[in-house]
């Protein structure tokens, strides 16, 4: 008994790395592609110019997560995103000074977007689609609201934090890491990140252990949005010139990169060094597919075959398939109705 | 025994039945025959065999080993559906009824047609059957309103209506009130004197003297005996029921010393599922909860625990305890460990750990060491065998699970420790640890309360044992009077009711249904509430904007606003179908697009006859193509909605840009204007989705389509067991919802004119948005495709509204943003009003 108990345990503690190991697999399979038939694409000008980019897709796949994980999802990417850069760029226009109050108006922006989301959906019961999508409507009211839908330049010294690079990296890899590093942290090393775990895993149990499941559902909408605001503020500094609808093109891959990372739309624990992996694995593919000099189509129908078999990967127990297989190869009649 | 093979008036054989679960017997040899016209009583604790037993009966199990006949003739492969047209139907302990469906709706899906006598309405002949089993509810309500008794009532009307030769009845009486019981022994009655044989399964002897003729007794899965009811006495009965070995040892006992205060004190502690509870607990004193599963005892180990309301007292120590208090400090073990038990998908150590995590800081965080150190330590204790502390808690044996639940409730130092079956599913050495360590924690001066439908165990275990019946304490043992055999007396002889509180109340509600309020609010929580709303709103804009500016109502304006409303309407009817299944079509926008790029190959200025024709198979093909990949993909591969109709819309991204990778192909203006053909300010195109509008709604009331759709998104598990095809149910249902895209895109077609690859998107989110509005609901179930066509009417007027109230972007957005999340939360509130 302990044999197969120990069998099984080495089987389900792979299952819990399978995440990170199946997504860094995707990247090295990417790169050496890339190194044998476009080398362009792994050319240190092209790995520069996507690492802010994946840089940014991965702060928001981390809020992503932290709300999928809770089994909700999160419409309001784009409007959070939009909101961010539209105010940093928009108050200081081109004024250092003004950058850190623009900021704070940001934050405050931030979290009464959250809290929305979270009173709607936490507390009202709403579904999360259907509130998130209200909540970024309203979001993209403020955006026009404040910038008449107009782009304005960053302010230098935002351009200097986010788009320069030191040691030859972009700074934009630095603060992706340490959100990595915070959310992994308050996770696994906080009273409350832990519950917070907990209460994705199971909300019966957690209930039962009496954990306010609620509250946790709701409260990560609300550390979603301080996310958003980090990589808006990025992007808003990586692009001098950045638009009022940037956030537009982030919400598909941020639940794609979550997706892809391990972490189940229907709740359960978040894998964040696996969603930042899936976020760079992402925009890699996306060099290596344009390196190859194909078009725009075929660069989206790759993106969408890496999702569906990264869902496959996930959903489907291959381990009943195989079990089934061989069933079926060994006794034709056999276990058919169990 | 063998007397089966030869009644000749039997007409259910059961001959040598054995049955293995994954190895492990649940029964061996077994043989019963029903004869025609008889009540067959069939008597056994909890675990014993008997629904097993009847699920082989009516096909949902198949025998390891035995044979079945029926009428004489061996049955062979026989599912429910099979077993139900040959006459044996089933009233299973939980009723399978779809609760977003109406009463008379429930009948219509689960029901076959020939079922329904010709030339009589439907609704007539349901409102007879609801009168044969005096169930007093409205044909429209719908049956989530519905007390617990009055489904199982349904249930039962549902079983007589197929006038079966053999009915199964799975503890019938366990929801019902007296007046109900009567009736039900009536119709029993009523329907063995027709011909129709009974197999009544219960706990209850007075019932079994009541209503039945023969009885059978079973125990660990084998035949004790079958007789006649008249020739056997309750303590014979008795002594078959009880009496079952078992092999565990147990720790002893502990006497209470006189003089000592008690250390737990429940009184009158009354809940939902349960009153009047009075517990004394003493320190180094292990109490038990005994009584047949159901009887109340889990909702009052939740109620201890401070996870249900209560109210009553209940003093733990010295001092009185709150709910709120309890909720955090008082450890429970449920029944279900898979579900409420443990987060399966955890670790080991997050399990032990999670309710004692306080314990583990060091300044603001968590320290590793600490937890490690006294997560190994209790484990220690505990004997809980696991490869390492990080294995997923699903990989461990049901014994070690439970020990994991264990640690984690000593782990928190818990005020009370609520252990709800805590030996099920677990193997014989572990249970002996399992009693040893909750002597343990007893002796330590924690209070603790065991629940088990086990009389055995209890009578091992315990040193009082309260027996519940019905929610009510119906017996209390001390010490030696503690036995297997009066535990069960108590339990299977009482003649305790319901108490059922909702039920009073819906009868009271029932008494003032046609005042002005009740009906408000009965129309308030119906599909159609929305669609007022809508209307009045729509009215009530249109009249503000034409009060600022007279050239609001101008033909150009309406027919401008109907047209893109006629696009949106039929797109946002197609989400509306895989609204209703529970699930979600996000490519509907991308499929859209598509579908216009199509057709700008081959509704160029040099259209033939024959290339329009192409095109619109082109058209067909493609959009049936994405339906049925979205459904496959969420039935077979088991995607979410989300996941799976993601995928599909960015690879029909892509598709578009295959096709056209810029903006190319006008679309010739004589057919634009054919597609956009007015009657004065109205288009003909809107015309067509107002009638297609109420034909889906047609559908959807009034024929089986439309109730097998919503069956699924109210309970599939039900759905399936009435006998709908859920897999082609759901499938064909987003080929409809690719088919109903394919028509917007007609549209859209005519507003581009050209094919522009990066065009529709944007129908993905309006669509969900105007379905919302019309109050179909993203669980699935509910909803009306009128109330959808109003939620697209509503969302062109706003945009359209901001332009002549010379508004800027900034209030089409928030207008927006404000009127989805208005209409939601309305409509959430409507529906969480009982």
């Amino acid at each position: 008994m302990t044999e197969t108990a120990a069998k099984t345990s080495r089987a389900s503690l792979f299952a819990t790395h399978k995440g990170v190991s199946t997504v860094a697999l995707a990247i090295l399979a990417v790169v050496v592609l890339g190194a044998l038939f476009a080398p362009s694409s792994v050319s240190p000008g092209a790995i520069l110019g996507m690492l802010p980019f994946a840089a940014v897709l991965a702060i928001i796949g981390l809020g992503q997560m932290l709300v999928v994980q809770q089994g909700g999802i999160d419409l309001s990417v784009p409007g959070a995103m939009s909101l961010a850069i539209v105010i940093i760029s928009h108050y200081p226009t081109g004024d250092n000074s003004l950058v850190l109050p623009a900021l704070g108006i940001a934050f405050l922006w931030a979290v009464g977007a959250g809290v929305l989301n979270a009173l709607l959906i936490g507390y009202i019961g709403l579904n999360p689609i259907i509130a998130t999508l209200g909540t970024n409507a309203l979001l993209f009211g403020a955006i026009i609201g404040i910038s008449g839908g107009t782009p304005r330049a960053t302010a230098e010294i935002l351009r200097t934090i986010a788009g320069d690079r030191t040691l030859g990296i972009p700074h934009t890899v630095f603060f992706a890491l340490i959100a990595l590093l915070v959310v992994s942290l308050l996770l696994k090393k906080t009273v409350a990140g832990r519950r917070f775990e907990a209460a994705g895993a199971s909300r019966p149990a957690a209930f039962v252990v009496g954990l306010n499941v609620k509250a946790f559902n709701g409260m990560s909408y609300v550390w979603a949005q301080m996310l958003y605001l980090l990589g808006g503020v990025l992007l808003a500094g990586v692009t001098s010139q950045p638009t009022a609808y940037m956030g537009n093109s982030y919400l598909l891959p941020s639940v794609a990169v979550v997706v892809l990372g391990g972490t189940s739309l229907l709740g359960g624990r978040g894998f964040p060094l696996a969603t930042v992996l899936a976020a760079l694995f992402l925009r890699q593919l996306d060099q290596f597919v344009l390196a190859l000099g194909v078009p725009f189509a075929v660069r989206t129908l790759v993106q969408a075959a890496a999702f569906v078999i990264g869902v496959a990967i996930y959903t489907i127990d291959w381990g009943e398939v195989r079990r089934r297989f061989q069933s079926v190869n060994r006794s034709p009649s056999g276990r058919k109705h169990s | 025994m063998t007397s089966s093979r030869t009644a000749d008036n039997a007409i259910l054989e059961l001959i040598g039945i054995s049955k293995n679960f994954s190895g492990v017997p649940a029964l061996t040899d077994v043989s019963l025959d029903i004869r025609a016209a008889e009540v067959h009583a069939l008597l056994g604790e909890n675990g014993a065999g008997k629904s097993t037993l009847m699920n082989i009966a009516t096909g949902m199990f198949r025998p390891s080993e035995g044979e079945i006949r029926f009428e004489g003739k061996p049955l062979r492969d026989f599912g429910p559906h099979e077993a139900q047209e040959m006459g044996i139907a089933i009233v299973h302990q939980h009723p399978a009824v779809m609760p977003d469906l109406t009463v008379l709706e429930n009948f219509q899906v689960a029901l076959p047609r020939d079922a329904f006598p010709a030339g009589m309405r439907d609704r007539d002949y349901v409102q007879t059957l609801l009168d044969t089993v005096k169930l007093d509810v409205q044909l429209n309500d719908r049956v989530e309103t519905l007390s617990v008794a009055s489904k199982h009532l349904l249930e039962i009307a549902k079983a007589l209506a197929l006038k079966p030769k053999v009915l199964v009845l799975d503890e019938p009486t366990a929801p019902l009130g007296q007046d109900s019981v009567d009736m039900l022994f009536g119709l029993i009655r009523e329907a063995v004197a027709t011909g129709t044989s009974v197999i009544y399964i219960t706990h209850r002897l007075a019932e079994v003297r009541e209503v039945a003729t023969r009885v059978t007794v079973l125990r660990d899965g084998k035949l004790r005996q079958t007789s006649m009811v008249s020739d056997v006495s309750d303590k014979e009965l008795l002594s078959l029921i009880v009496g079952r070995e078992l092999e565990s040892t147990f720790p002893e006992k502990r006497s209470v010393p006189p003089g000592v205060e008690p250390n737990l004190v429940v009184q009158n502690l009354t809940g939902e599922g349960f009153q009047n509870i009075t517990i004394t607990g003493y320190p180094g004193q292990i109490i038990g909860l005994a009584g047949v599963v159901g009887n109340g005892q889990s909702e009052i180990l939740r109620a201890l625990a401070g996870l249900e309301s209560f109210d009553g007292s209940i003093k733990i120590g010295q001092l009185e305890r709150k709910q709120r208090e309890l909720r955090t400090e008082a450890a429970l073990m449920p029944a279900d460990r898979q579900h409420d038990g443990l987060m399966m998908r955890m670790s080991v150590r997050e399990n032990a750990a999670v309710a004692a995590l306080k314990k583990f800081t060091s300044g603001l965080l968590l320290s590793r060491k600490k937890e490690d150190l006294q997560v190994a330590e209790v484990f220690g204790q505990l004997q809980v065998k696991t490869a390492s502390p990080e294995a997923v808690v699903s990989s461990l044996s049901g014994g070690n699970q439970q020990k994991v639940v264990m640690s984690r409730a000593l782990l928190s130092d818990p005020l009370v420790i609520l252990a709800d079956e805590p030996t099920q599913g677990v193997d014989v050495g572990a249970r002996a640890e399992l009693y040893r360590i909750l002597r343990t924690v007893s002796e330590s001066g924690i209070p603790v309360i065991v629940a088990s439908s086990d009389a055995k165990e209890l009578e091992g275990l315990c040193d009082t044992v309260y027996v519940i019946s019905r929610g009510q304490v119906v017996r209390e043992l001390h010490d030696d009077e503690i036995t297997e055999q009066d535990m069960v007396h108590a339990a299977v002889t009482s003649t305790t009711r319901v108490i059922d509180l909702k039920k009073m109340e819906a009868e009271e509600k029932r008494t003032n249904r046609n005042s002005l309020i009740s009906k408000f609010w009965r129309f308030a929580r119906g599909d159609y509430a929305p669609s007022l709303l809508l209307l009045l709103v729509i009215f009530g804009l249109g009249a503000y904007i034409l009060s600022t500016n007279d050239k609001y109502l101008n033909s150009f304006n309406i027919s401008s606003m109907l047209l893109l409303a006629t696009a949106l309407g039929f797109i946002a009817l197609g989400q509306t179908i895989a609204l209703l299944t529970g699930g979600l079509d996000l490519s509907v926008g991308p499929l859209a697009g598509l579908l216009v790029v199509v057709i700008s190959f081959f509704a160029t200025d040099e259209f033939t006859l024959g290339s329009l024709v192409l095109g619109a198979v082109a058209m067909f093909a493609v959009a049936l193509a994405v339906g049925f990949v979205n459904g496959s993909l969420i039935r077979y591969v088991r995607f979410t909605a989300v996941a799976a109709t993601l995928g599909t819309y960015i690879a029909l991204q892509g598709f578009s840009f295959v096709l056209r990778d810029s903006p190319g192909g006008s679309i010739d203006t004589g057919i634009t204007s054919v597609i956009t053909y007015k009657f004065g300010p109205i288009p003909a195109a809107f015309l067509v989705l107002a009638i297609g509008t109420l034909i889906m709604e047609w559908l959807l009331r009034k024929t089986s389509w439309g109730w097998k759709l919503r069956a699924i998104g109210s309970e599939e598990e039900a759905a399936r067991r009435v006998g709908v095809n859920t897999n082609r149910t759901v499938i064909t249902g987003y080929m409809l919802t690719s088919t109903f895209t394919l028509f917007g895109a007609v549209l859209l077609m005519a507003q581009l004119g050209i094919g522009d690859p990066s065009q529709g998107i944007g129908y993905t989110l309006s669509s969900i948005t105007a379905v919302v509005l019309g109050g179909t609901s993203l669980l699935g179930g509910r909803g009306s495709f009128v109330g959808t066509l109003f939620g697209a009417m509503l969302l062109v007027q706003v945009l359209n509204a901001t332009v002549f109230l010379g508004l800027d972007q900034t209030w089409q957005y928030v207008l927006q943003g404000t009127l989805i999340l208005i209409a939601a939360v309305i409509y959430s509130v409507a529906r969480a009003r009982r």
